[in-house]
């Protein structure tokens, strides 16, 4: 139930988003692209979050890099 | 990329103190005395001692290219295809610091003051206040930041001056037990959290005047800010004592706690809470205005508003995201963090210093032939 409210919410937010940006866009065909993208990646993501979905997580791929690195420092100052 | 008016130099030099405090001190104190335990201070002095090579050599690069943000650098130095891959890279770090400081906050928050508010309404209402400021533009976040100045400084000297009596000398012995070693990875981690992400600020340095005048003023700041943070580590440790400093997640507040005046006011926490409101909301603001700021400049949009509103849910979604639970969060910030800062706050700067310099030298050299 919560869930629903939260996906409502989510989606009003998006709307008023919408609302405050759109009108401002209308000459600007990139910006509105972009702008249009990144809410559409934004409202599913969030409520993706809201339903406690598993979202990936950028620190994993930093990690997959860097850990090795790190824990090489780590042992050198050890 | 349009944005109102320009910052003054006096103006930067807050800014830089106050993004060098930001959510240093709430933090770093756990990380230090993990390391270095009752050494913690000597390794953030050695922090500020790294930090103030690393800032030099941003206002080395600053001077190079003055009228830059970072993404623009990239593309001057590199061209636009190997430009473009290096801005992408930092832009994606200014994200990672996005969220994680939002989570930072979120989580200081839930655990002192909001237990019972879920935590993506915490995050959401911060970054509302962050989105909104960077939407106004980088003047009116200078001018406020201006206003929240004394308030932090009232604040730090009632924290220093009513700790004073609390402190026990004998909890920093044996000096420099531990040896050189982990003073110097505590120093590289100090310098990781407090002066490495100043890199981020060069969203800010085209638009600060006269930058020939400005940046020995920005590295006093960085430098006066790093001191700050080595006095409350010290407190820390002569109040709290090395154990439960590293074991507290945010030791400062915890620090706060011990004000006693003469038993009768106590717990004035929430107060001093203040400051670290105004500082971790400069370091979110910053962190954020740099993201967007690159994302429209790499995606050559015209007004970097436009994605601002998007940008702040999917910060908020990320924020919720990126530490699962404490231990991923320490071991991350532990292990991870620090080769990652090194490379995106010092290896890019670096390289991007010499081969623009070089290449300045070659034109210069060729102009005079011709």
């Amino acid at each position: 139930m919560t869930g629903m409210w939260a996906i409502a919410g989510l989606l009003a937010a998006a709307g008023i988003c919408a609302a405050i940006e759109l009108p401002s866009l209308a000459g600007h065909k990139k910006d509105l692209w972009i702008f249009t993208l990144l809410l559409l990646l934004g409202t599913p993501l969030s409520i993706a979050a809201a339903l406690k979905a598993p979202i990936p997580n950028p620190l994993d791929w930093i990690a997959a890099v860097y850990r090795p690195i790190g824990n090489w420092m780590k042992n050198l100052f050890e | 990329m349009n944005d109102n008016g320009k910052i003054h130099s006096r103006q930067l030099m807050v800014l830089a103190f106050l993004y060098t405090v930001g959510t240093t001190v709430l933090i770093i104190p756990a990380g230090l005395a993990a390391i270095a335990n009752q050494d913690a201070w000597i390794g953030a002095i050695a922090g500020v001692a790294i930090g103030v090579i690393v800032v030099g050599l941003y206002a080395l690069l600053w001077r190079l290219f003055p009228d830059k943000t970072f993404v623009g650098i990239c593309k001057a130095v590199f061209g636009k295809w190997f430009g473009t891959l290096l801005a992408v890279i930092h832009m994606f770090g200014a994200f990672i610091g996005t969220a994680t400081v939002l989570f930072y906050v979120g989580d200081f928050f839930q655990l002192h003051f909001l237990p019972r508010t879920p935590f993506a309404i915490t995050c959401s209402l911060f970054a509302l206040v962050v989105v909104m400021g960077v939407r106004m533009g980088l003047e009116t976040i200078a001018r406020a930041s201006e206003l929240m100045l004394p308030w932090f400084v009232i604040l730090f000297g009632v924290l220093v001056l009513t700790l004073a009596p609390e402190i026990h000398v004998d909890r920093m012995l044996p000096v420099f037990e531990s040896g050189w070693k982990p003073v110097v990875w505590a120093g590289i981690s100090f310098a990781g959290t407090a002066y490495m992400p100043i890199v981020f600020l060069f969203s800010v340095f085209p638009r600060v005047k006269s930058p020939d005048k400005a940046w020995p003023g920005m590295i006093a700041a960085a430098l006066i800010g790093g001191m700050c943070v080595v006095l409350i580590t010290l407190l820390c440790v002569l109040v709290l004592g090395p154990n439960i400093t590293s074991r507290s997640m945010f030791p400062s507040y915890a620090l706060v706690k011990k004000i006693n005046i003469g038993n009768f006011v106590q717990r004035i926490e929430a107060i001093m809470a203040g400051l670290w409101f105004v500082t971790t909301y400069i370091k979110t603001t910053f962190y954020y205005y740099s993201w967007v700021t690159s994302l429209s400049e790499i995606l050559r949009l015209k007004n970097y508003r436009t994605i601002t509103l998007p940008c702040g849910m999917i910060m908020v979604v990320f924020s919720l995201v990126v530490y699962p639970d404490v231990v991923y969060w320490q071991r991350w910030d532990s292990t991870v963090f620090p080769p990652y800062i090194l490379t995106l706050g010092f290896l890019f700067p670096l390289l991007l210093w010499i081969v623009g310099r070089w290449k300045k030298d070659r034109s210069y050299e060729t102009g005079r032939k011709t």
